[in-house]
């Protein structure tokens, strides 16, 4: 995250006169705890934050987290202690639990499964043989690998039992081989158990006969560890999934549990009168005590579409598409009426599971992706690796050999480098543009300007298709979406990677660099929980038949309702402060894809409810696919029921300043820069993005910088800064 | 391209005898090929063998085709032993023990787990000098001896790696 590194600058100059006349209040405190540095975000009454860093602490997160936390504050001349008990909420991400898994250092979980299926979690999907991979190493076996699993096959048991898909026992439970099972676990010193069994979601009762078991004998036995019951947690159809999300759960989430504790004690002790919540997939935030916590193990990239979603809704956007543009990848997302998209089986660290995680889109292109001659076929080629916060050839601190795409920005004029972060961290130009004539434009036979803007351009081309297919391919049109884009890298090239989209409008907050952790800072206190069912109903079905799917669907929606419920009474939130959301998912009868839509009714009481529902299914179906494609004769399914608990809970405040009028203030104004583009230098203004007004209009080739990020308003363009100190881009 | 030349002989070394680490061996894979791989590679099995004719290609594990002072390309075993001619299949003039029965087939295979062998044998090449096992076939018991391949070493050195083939001495 090298982008974010020099926020403090833009905070302490932007404000400096309003710092010795204004005393802080900080309210939201954001820590994104990553495996070399921890960094915090406190955001104050106004919107304003400020950006703090430290070294993490791994053996004791607390640490770092505080010290990180006093580096931001002296950025305001005040304190921890001052600061800390005016904070109402404070959001924790962090990837300590990712590397606990990727490094294989988690806890030595037994595994007991159905006997005969031993050997099922260590052969894991093919897919997880090639997750991660660039598209060529996907298409080239012998690059693929399984990786070792959580659980050895030393340490499985099987025990008899079968459960068919629809629920029926065609083998009942052998209990009398449970307890040997436990027994040699135990023996081999499991620090916990799990359990998972095929089609358990249809009918739990064995797995929790086999939990109830292993719990005496344990007892019996003296020796306790937890026992993780697959239905207890992910009771969703795809046994690898479900037993790989369980086994997370035991091996990495659980032990984070005691290392989250210990910040909110550290934060208690600081004066906070707050729960610390935690970041989670879905994009809410929970608390440390969740009972599913292994869907915190994402968090980071996620915040900036929380951010996105947060934003839309204080401005009366409900269609937005997310552009992020980091160091090292382009990560695309859609919201589509207001509502994110959510991956029901998505993978991380290289494993599948079943956590539900707001669906993104993510390409190996961002501004330190590595550009190549292949030596074969003297084609231009971009990536998928990056030298992510190493900057490139122009950075001779990073160490970088190889082009990057920031070397070329160099070479063009796009960035100033003596103020890339803030000046923190100087670029040399020389040095860029003997690397891009070396390595890029000799080989080629152009010249290095020629071949610096062919890169660009061809990074632009590929990040436009990507959104665009993207889009087009869940069946929308850009022309229904506003564009948000943030990121470091993202506003260098909103314009060349949004134009000719048609986007509605496209936005460029002021604070895009710091966009993630805002995002972060304004994720809703939400549980959700979900679960498998497999509801058919006819075509034209009769009353009694309807009526029996309507309240199978109801049981589940109790069901989930306690569970979130039961969570949120942890926070000692009562069920009548919590909002909840009831959702379904329907597809036509044997189709593959099933379409997750809100309930339009709070209960299911009668059939014409049953009619609500199909009717919300086929409005929804009719604006993904085509309402030629509708296909009721194949009757309905109803493959799952979700709940969402959503509390109120302090949120950053959205920026609101007076208009000024349309000329930018002289002071903003920083001269002129040659600028390379499309074959000839231009001369380029240059403005600084903290001193410009609202209401400011501004045409190309103008370059915005913070130092942050340089926003690019190239000819054919021009930007105008709305009150919320959000630019909007505009084609001309 | 100075850049792509950029594994020393030991990691080729690795990679031909299959110790190399897996990550390492990713990282070429995923990579453009380094330019002077061939050489490279070529140079570590012609310092390995015992003898000194020039070695064009490598024909599959022990097999080389190699350039003779009459100017003949013939495929040769590390050992020494002389095959035939490059356009010719070495197969037709090694030793081949054929697996057509239940009772050979369970020499290697657990029961019921080995193919049968009406409808399918294994065919094992083996060097007349060495004994080495060079190739297994599993095909149907009719089918002809496979050639692996044909390679066009003329183009191959003339288009590719653009230069003369190497001379016997």
């Amino acid at each position: 995250m090298w982008h974010t590194q020099n926020l403090n600058e833009k905070v302490q100059e932007g404000d400096e006169e309003m710092k010795k006349a204004a005393k802080r209040n900080a309210q939201i405190l954001a820590i994104d705890a990553g495996g070399t540095m921890t960094d915090t975000f406190i955001i104050d009454e106004n919107g304003d934050f400020v950006v703090g860093k430290a070294q993490s602490t791994p053996e004791d997160e607390s640490v770092g987290l505080l010290n990180s936390a006093r580096d931001a504050l002296a950025y305001w001349d005040t304190t921890v202690e001052e600061e800390f008990p005016k904070l109402l909420a404070g959001v924790y991400s962090g990837t300590a639990m990712l590397n606990r898994l990727v490094s294989r250092k988690g806890r030595r979980v037994g595994l007991i499964v159905n006997k005969g299926m031993e050997d099922f979690h260590r052969m894991g999907r093919a897919i997880q043989a090639y997750l991660g991979y660039s598209y060529s190493d996907r298409l080239h076996l012998n690059t693929h690998r399984y990786d070792p699993p959580l659980v050895p096959r030393e340490l499985t048991r099987g025990v008899t039992e079968r459960v068919d898909l629809f629920g029926n026992v065609v083998i009942p439970l052998y209990e009398h081989e449970v307890e040997p099972a436990v027994r040699e676990l135990l023996e081999q010193d499991v620090e916990a158990i799990v359990i998972s069994l095929l089609h358990s979601y249809k009918y739990p009762h064995h797995e929790r006969k086999i939990r109830d078991i292993a719990k005496e004998v344990m007892k019996k036995v003296g020796k306790e560890v937890p026992v993780f019951a697959s239905v207890d947690y992910y009771p969703v159809r795809k046994e690898s999934h479900r037993t790989n999300t369980t086994i997370i759960e035991a091996y990495a989430a659980d032990p984070s549990r005691e290392t989250l504790i210990k910040i909110n004690n550290m934060l208690k002790e600081h004066g906070a009168n707050f729960d610390l919540r935690v970041m989670a997939s879905h994009g809410g935030t929970i608390s440390t005590r969740a009972n599913e916590l292994a869907r915190t193990l994402v968090s980071g990239p996620i915040g900036g579409v929380i951010g996105a979603k947060y934003l839309g809704e204080q401005l009366g956007i409900r269609n937005i598409a997310c552009s992020d543009i980091g160091g090292t990848s382009f990560d695309m997302a859609l919201i589509t009426q207001g509502d994110l998209s959510i991956n029901t089986s998505p993978d991380m660290a290289r494993l599948v599971l079943s956590l539900p995680l707001v669906a993104m889109d993510t390409v190996g292109a961002g501004a330190g992706s590595y550009v190549r001659i292949d030596p074969n076929f003297k084609s231009l080629t971009l990536g998928p690796d990056s030298a992510g916060s190493r900057v490139g050839v122009c950075y001779p601190e990073g160490g970088v050999e190889t082009v990057t795409v920031t070397d070329c920005h160099v070479v063009l004029g796009l960035i100033n480098p003596d103020n890339f972060l803030g000046g923190e961290v100087k670029l040399y130009p020389g040095r860029a543009y003997e690397a891009v004539k070396k390595q890029i434009a000799d080989p080629l036979g152009l010249s290095v300007e020629d071949a610096a803007y062919g890169v660009i351009d061809l990074l632009e081309s590929q990040l436009r298709n990507y959104l665009e297919s993207m889009i087009l391919g869940k069946g929308y049109s850009p022309s229904q979406y506003v564009c948000f884009s943030y990121g470091g890298g993202g506003p260098l090239h909103t314009a060349g990677y949004t134009k000719g989209l048609g986007f509605e409008d496209v936005l460029v907050p002021a604070w895009a660099a710091g966009f993630s952790a805002f995002g972060c800072g304004a994720a809703d206190f939400e549980y959700r929980y979900d679960k498998t069912l497999d509801i058919n109903v006819n075509d034209g079905a009769a009353d009694d038949i309807k009526l029996k799917a309507g309240k199978e669907l109801q049981a589940a929606w109790d069901e989930l309702k306690e569970k979130v419920a039961a969570e949120f009474e942890k926070s000692q939130f009562s069920r009548k402060d919590v909002d909840f959301r009831l959702y379904f998912r329907m597809q036509y009868q044997g189709q593959l894809n099933d379409l997750e839509i809100e309930a339009p009714i709070e209960a299911f009481k009668d059939v014409n409810d049953w009619d609500e529902l199909v009717n919300a299914f086929e409005d929804t179906y009719t604006r993904v696919y085509a309402k030629a494609a509708k296909s009721p004769e194949l009757g309905y399914s109803i493959t799952g029921a979700i709940v969402r608990g959503i509390v109120e809970v302090p949120k950053p405040k959205i920026p609101v300043e007076p208009l000024a009028g349309e000329t930018p203030p002289q002071e903003a104004f920083l001269g002129k820069r040659n600028v390379y583009w499309k074959g000839e230098w231009i001369k380029a203004d240059i403005w600084e993005m903290e001193k410009l007004k609202p209401g400011n209009k501004i045409a190309g080739f103008s370059i915005i910088e913070s130092p942050a990020t340089t926003f690019v308003v190239p000819i054919g363009f021009e930007t105008y800064l709305d009150q919320h100190r959000i630019f909007h881009l505009k084609e001309i | 391209m100075a850049q792509y030349d950029k594994y020393d002989r030991k990691t080729i070394e690795e990679l031909i005898d299959g110790t190399i680490d897996f990550f390492k061996l990713k990282e070429m894979l995923s990579n453009f090929k380094d330019t002077d791989r061939f050489d490279k590679y070529i140079s570590i099995l012609q310092e390995r063998v015992p003898w000194d004719d020039p070695i064009l290609l490598p024909a599959g594990l022990h097999l080389y085709i190699v350039q003779k002072p009459d100017g003949k390309r013939i495929v040769k075993c590390d050992c020494g032993h002389e095959f035939c001619e490059a356009s010719d299949n070495w197969k037709l003039h090694a030793l081949i023990y054929v697996r057509d029965t239940e009772e050979k087939m369970a020499e290697l295979y657990p029961k019921m787990l080995a193919q049968d062998p009406e409808w399918q044998v294994l065919r094992e090449y083996y060097c007349p000098g060495c004994a080495t096992q060079l190739e297994v076939e599993a095909v149907t018991p009719w089918y002809p001896v496979i050639k692996d391949f044909e390679p066009d070493i003329d183009t191959f050195y003339k288009e590719w790696l653009k230069r003369p083939l190497p001379q016997a001495k």
